[in-house]
C-alpha cells in the first residue's frame, strides 16, 4: 500500500512537470532544419532514416553495439552448457507451408533493409525479419536443421563483418577529412530524391545494420533455446519413459 | 489533448516502477522494466505529435510531425530490448541452480 | 580524429577479435596486446589533446545543434587518463592471469572502454545515454563473467538497479527535450534557466536518481557490494577503479552544466546523499569480514567523499572531487588486485584466516599496506591530500556538517583498515611458500608508487593549481557552450 501510494505520488509530481510546459504550435529546433534540409542535404526520402543514419549516425553505431554486447553477452552465458538433442519440429502441413513462405519473407526482409532510405523500414526492422526466419525455421524443422543450415560461427562472422563494414563507412568520412560517418560531404554519391540509388552511404549503412541485427537477435534466440530445450529435453524423455511402463 | 498522452505515459511509467518495486518474481521484476522502458519511450514520441501532422516522408503533403523523436525512440527500444534480453539470459541462470524465479527463496548474497 | 578514434579503435577492436578466434587463434595472440596498447594510447592522446583548450569533433561534419559532438575539456581529460590508467592495470592483470584464451571477455572488456570514452567525451545527452547503457551492459556481463552462481545473482542484481537507473536517465532525457526540443548539451545549458521550476526539479531529480543508482550512493548501494566482491579480480579492480568513476563524471557534467545557475538547491540534495553514502558506507565496511566485501563497501564510502565535493559547487570542491576520485583509482585498483591475488593464492577470503600473511607473501602485503595507508589518509599519501583539500573546500563553502563527516568517516576507516592490517602482521602459519609472479608484484608496487608520488608531488609543482583550474574551467558553462555552439 505505501508502495502503491509512493508511485503514484511520483506519478502526481511528474505530471505537475510536465503539466508546467507550455506546447509550441508549430517545430522548432534542429528537427525544423532536418524537415526542411534532408532532401538537399542527404538525399534521403525518409526523414527518419537520415537523422538515424546520418545527422546522428553515431548514435546508431552505439545501438548496433548495445545488440553486439548483448548477443555476445548471451553466447557467453551459454557456452557451457552442451547441446543435446533436437526438437522434433512440427507435423508435415507446418513444414510445406512454411517452406513456402521462406522466400517471400526473405525478400520482405531485404525490401526493409534496401528501402530504409525511402519507406519507413530499415536495417534494424529488416534484420529483425531476417532472424524471425531462422526463428520459424528453429521452430517447424527443429533446431538441428536450424544449425546444420545456418551454422554459428557463419553467424558470428556475419554479425563481426557487419560492424566492421559499419565502421569503415564511418572512417571514410574520417579520411576525407569530414569527419566520421560523413555521407555526401565525403564524396559518396547523392542521387535523386526518391531514387532507388540515393542517399549516399544510407543504404549501404543500413546493410551493415541489417547484417548485424539479424545475425545478432538469431544468435541470441538460438542460444536460449538451446538451454530451453535442455531442460524441457530431460523433463520430455521422463515423461516418455513414464508413457512406456 | 496532448497533455492527457503525457499524463498516460507517466502513467504506464509509474505502473512499471511499482511492479518493480512490489513484485517479488524475476520475471515480474523483468515485466516491469518493460512497461518502465514503454512509459518513457510513450513520453518522448508524443514530444512529436503535431495536430494534423503527416508522416516525415518526402513527398510531404502539409505540416510534418517532429521525426527527431522517432530516430530516438528506435534507437532506445533496441537498447531496451537488449537489456531486456540479458536479464532474461541471467534469470534463466539463476533459475538453473535455485529451480526457483521467487526472490524470497532465492536468498544466495544476502546476509 | 583523434577523439573520434579513441572511442573507434577499440570500438573496431571489438569488432574484430571474434573474427581472429574464428580463423586462426594466432592472429588473436599477436594483435591482442597491441589493441590494448592502442586503446590505451589512444585514450591518452585524446585526454592530452583535451587538457589545454576545449577540443571537438563533430560527426558527420554537422555544427553542434544538428549533430553530435565530441567535447573534450579538462574535466573529461582527467577522467579520461584516469579510465585509460585503470583500464590498462586490468588489462595487464587479466592478461598476465588468462592469456588469449578467454576471447569473448576482451570483446567485453574493448567494448566498455570504448563507450566509457564515448560517455567521457559525448556533448549530446541522447548519445550520453546510448554508450551509458553499452558501458552498462558491458560492465553486468563482466561481473557474471566467471558464472559462478554468486557472480550470476550479482550479475542479475546489478543488471536491475542499473537498468532503473538507465529508464530515470532517459526520463530526464525526455523532459528536458519535451522543454527544448534539442539535446545538444550545451544548447539545453543556455536553455535551462529560461524553464518552469517544476519542470525543472523533474528532470534535477531525475538525473540525480539515475546516476546515483548508476554510481552506488547510499541509499541506492544494494548491487554494488555483491557485484564488486564477487566478480573476479580484474574486474573488481575495473569496477571500483574506472566504472564508478564514469557515473561520477556524469553527474558531475550533467549538474554544472545544466543546474549549476538553473537550480543551485540540486548541490545540496548531492552533498546529503554524499555523507550519507560516507557513514553508510563506513559502517557497514567495518562490519564486514570478507576482504572484498570490505574493499567493496569502503568504495561506497569513497563516492561519499567525492560527492561531497562535487556537491560543495565550487572551484576547490569540484578539484578536490576529481582529485579524490583519480586517487581512488589508484588506491582502490591497486587494493582489490593485491587483495584479490592475495586471496585467490590463499583460497579464503576471511579476513580472520589470513593470520601472518606478511611472512609469506611480503612484496603484496607491503603494496597494501601502502595503499590501505594512502586511503585512509596518513599525511604524506595522496589520500591524505585530496581529503585535506575536501575538507578545506566544505569549510569554505561553510558546511562544518561536511567537513566533520569527512573527518568522522576518516576515522572509522582508520579502524577497520588497521583491523585487516593487524591480522597480517600477526605471526601464523600454514601457507605454501611462494610469491606472486613478477607482474602482479610490479602493477601493485606501481599503484603504490603513484600513490606516494602523487601525495608529494602538490607540496612541490602546482599540480594542485591545475586541478584548480580544471574545476573552474567545468564551472565556467559560457565558456563550453560558446565553444561548442559557435564553432
Amino acid at each position: 500500500m505505501g508502495l502503491l501510494l509512493l508511485c503514484l505520488g511520483i506519478g502526481w509530481w511528474l505530471w505537475k512537470g510536465v503539466a508546467a510546459m507550455e506546447d509550441p504550435e508549430f517545430i522548432i529546433g534542429p528537427a525544423a532544419y532536418y524537415i526542411i534540409n534532408t532532401a538537399e542535404e542527404t538525399g534521403a526520402a525518409n526523414i527518419v532514416a537520415a537523422i538515424l543514419f546520418d545527422y546522428r549516425g553515431i548514435d546508431t553505431l552505439g545501438e548496433a553495439s548495445v545488440i553486439y554486447t548483448t548477443v555476445c553477452g548471451v553466447a557467453m552465458l551459454f557456452s557451457k552448457s552442451k547441446y543435446k538433442r533436437s526438437s522434433a519440429g512440427l507435423s508435415f502441413i507446418a513444414r510445406r507451408g512454411v517452406s513456402f513462405l521462406v522466400p517471400f519473407l526473405l525478400l520482405y526482409g531485404s525490401t526493409i533493409i534496401l528501402m530504409g532510405h525511402m519507406t519507413p523500414g530499415g536495417g534494424f526492422q529488416g534484420g529483425a525479419v531476417f532472424a524471425t526466419v531462422t526463428i520459424l525455421l528453429c521452430i517447424v524443422f527443429g533446431s538441428s536443421f536450424e544449425m546444420s543450415r545456418i551454422k554459428p560461427k557463419t553467424k558470428e562472422t556475419i554479425e563481426s563483418l557487419g560492424g566492421l563494414f559499419f565502421v569503415f563507412l564511418g572512417g571514410v568520412g574520417l579520411l576525407a577529412g569530414a569527419g566520421f560517418l560523413a555521407n555526401t560531404a565525403a564524396g559518396f554519391p547523392r542521387g535523386q530524391v526518391g531514387n532507388f540509388l540515393s542517399a549516399g552511404a544510407i543504404p549501404l549503412l543500413n546493410i551493415a545494420v541489417g547484417m548485424k541485427v539479424g545475425a545478432g537477435l538469431s544468435t541470441i534466440f538460438y542460444s536460449m533455446v538451446r538451454v530451453l530445450e535442455l531442460e524441457f529435453g530431460e523433463q520430455m524423455s521422463e515423461v516418455e519413459g513414464n508413457d512406456k511402463n | 489533448m496532448i497533455k492527457i498522452s503525457y499524463a498516460t505515459a507517466i502513467f504506464v511509467f509509474c505502473i512499471g516502477l511499482y511492479t518493480i518495486l512490489s513484485k517479488r518474481n524475476l520475471f515480474k521484476t523483468v515485466i516491469g522494466l518493460t512497461i518502465m522502458e514503454s512509459g518513457a519511450l510513450m513520453l518522448i514520441v508524443t514530444a512529436g505529435y503535431v495536430h494534423g501532422g503527416v508522416p516525415p516522408l518526402i513527398p510531404m503533403e502539409g505540416q510534418a510531425v517532429n521525426p527527431l523523436p522517432h530516430a530516438f525512440t528506435l534507437t532506445a527500444i533496441v537498447i531496451g530490448a537488449s537489456d531486456v534480453a540479458l536479464a532474461l539470459a541471467l534469470v534463466i541462470k539463476v533459475h538453473r541452480r535455485y529451480k526457483t524465479v521467487d526472490l524470497d527463496k532465492i536468498r544466495g548474497l544476502k546476509e | 580524429m583523434i577523439l573520434t578514434l579513441a572511442v573507434i579503435f577499440p570500438l573496431s577492436s571489438a569488432f574484430v577479435i571474434p573474427l581472429l578466434h574464428l580463423y586462426g587463434s594466432r592472429g588473436l595472440r599477436l594483435f591482442l596486446p597491441i589493441m590494448g596498447l592502442g586503446a590505451f594510447v589512444l585514450t591518452l592522446a585524446a585526454a592530452a589533446s583535451g587538457f589545454g583548450d576545449y577540443a571537438l569533433a563533430f560527426f558527420g561534419g554537422w555544427p553542434a545543434r544538428l549533430g553530435v559532438v565530441f567535447v573534450a575539456d579538462g574535466l573529461s581529460s582527467v577522467f579520461l587518463a584516469l579510465a585509460a590508467f585503470g583500464c590498462g592495470a586490468s588489462f595487464l592483470y587479466f592478461y598476465e592471469q588468462m592469456g588469449t584464451g578467454p576471447w569473448r571477455f576482451y570483446v567485453i572488456f574493448f567494448l566498455l572502454q570504448a563507450s566509457m570514452n564515448g560517455v567521457l567525451l559525448t556533448g549530446d545527452l541522447f548519445n550520453m545515454f546510448v554508450f551509458y547503457e553499452i558501458f552498462s551492459l558491458a560492465a553486468y556481463l563482466l561481473v557474471s563473467y566467471s558464472l559462478t552462481w554468486q557472480a550470476v545473482e550479482a550479475g542479475l542484481k546489478y543488471l536491475v538497479m542499473g537498468t532503473v537507473g538507465a529508464f530515470f536517465i532517459l526520463l530526464g532525457a525526455a523532459y528536458a527535450f519535451i522543454a527544448t526540443k534539442t539535446l545538444n548539451m550545451a544548447a539545453l545549458a543556455a536553455s535551462f534557466p529560461q524553464m518552469p521550476k517544476a519542470t525543472l526539479i523533474v528532470i534535477a531529480a531525475c538525473m540525480v536518481v539515475g546516476f546515483s543508482l548508476k554510481a552506488g550512493a547510499f541509499p541506492f548501494h544494494f548491487w554494488l557490494p555483491d557485484a564488486h566482491s564477487s566478480a573476479i579480480t580484474a574486474v573488481s579492480a575495473l569496477l571500483s577503479g574506472v566504472v564508478v568513476k564514469v557515473s561520477i563524471y556524469s553527474l558531475i557534467r550533467v549538474s554544472l552544466l545544466f543546474f549549476g545557475d538553473a537550480l543551485p538547491s540540486v548541490f545540496d540534495v548531492i552533498t546529503v546523499l554524499g555523507v550519507l553514502s560516507l557513514l553508510g558506507g563506513h559502517l557497514m565496511a567495518s562490519r564486514q569480514q570478507d576482504i572484498k566485501r570490505l574493499l567493496a563497501y569502503s568504495t561506497v564510502a569513497q563516492i561519499g567523499y567525492i560527492m561531497i565535493g562535487v556537491g560543495m559547487g565550487t572551484a576547490t570542491g569540484i578539484a578536490a572531487a576529481v582529485f579524490h576520485s583519480f586517487n581512488h583509482m589508484l588506491m582502490k585498483s591497486g587494493l582489490f588486485i593485491t587483495a584479490g591475488r592475495l586471496a585467490e593464492e590463499i583460497k579464503t577470503r576471511n579476513i580472520q584466516d589470513m593470520k601472518g600473511l606478511y611472512y609469506h607473501r611480503r612484496g603484496m602485503v607491503l603494496a597494501f599496506t601502502v595503499l590501505a595507508a594512502a586511503i585512509v589518509g596518513v599525511p604524506p599519501l595522496n589520500g591524505f591530500m585530496s581529503k585535506w583539500y575536501l575538507v578545506v573546500a566544505s569549510v569554505e563553502k561553510r558546511s562544518f556538517l561536511a567537513a566533520l563527516a569527512l573527518v568522522f568517516g576518516t576515522v572509522i576507516s582508520a579502524s577497520y583498515y588497521i583491523r585487516v592490517l593487524s591480522v597480517f602482521y600477526t605471526p601464523g602459519e600454514g601457507f605454501s611458500e611462494h610469491e606472486s609472479r613478477r607482474p602482479v608484484l610490479a602493477i601493485a608496487a606501481l599503484f603504490s608508487a603513484c600513490c606516494v608520488v602523487l601525495g608529494l608531488l602538490p607540496f612541490f609543482t602546482p599540480i594542485w593549481e591545475l586541478f584548480v583550474e580544471v574545476g573552474s574551467k567545468a564551472l565556467n558553462t559560457k565558456d563550453y557552450i560558446a565553444a561548442v555552439l559557435l564553432k
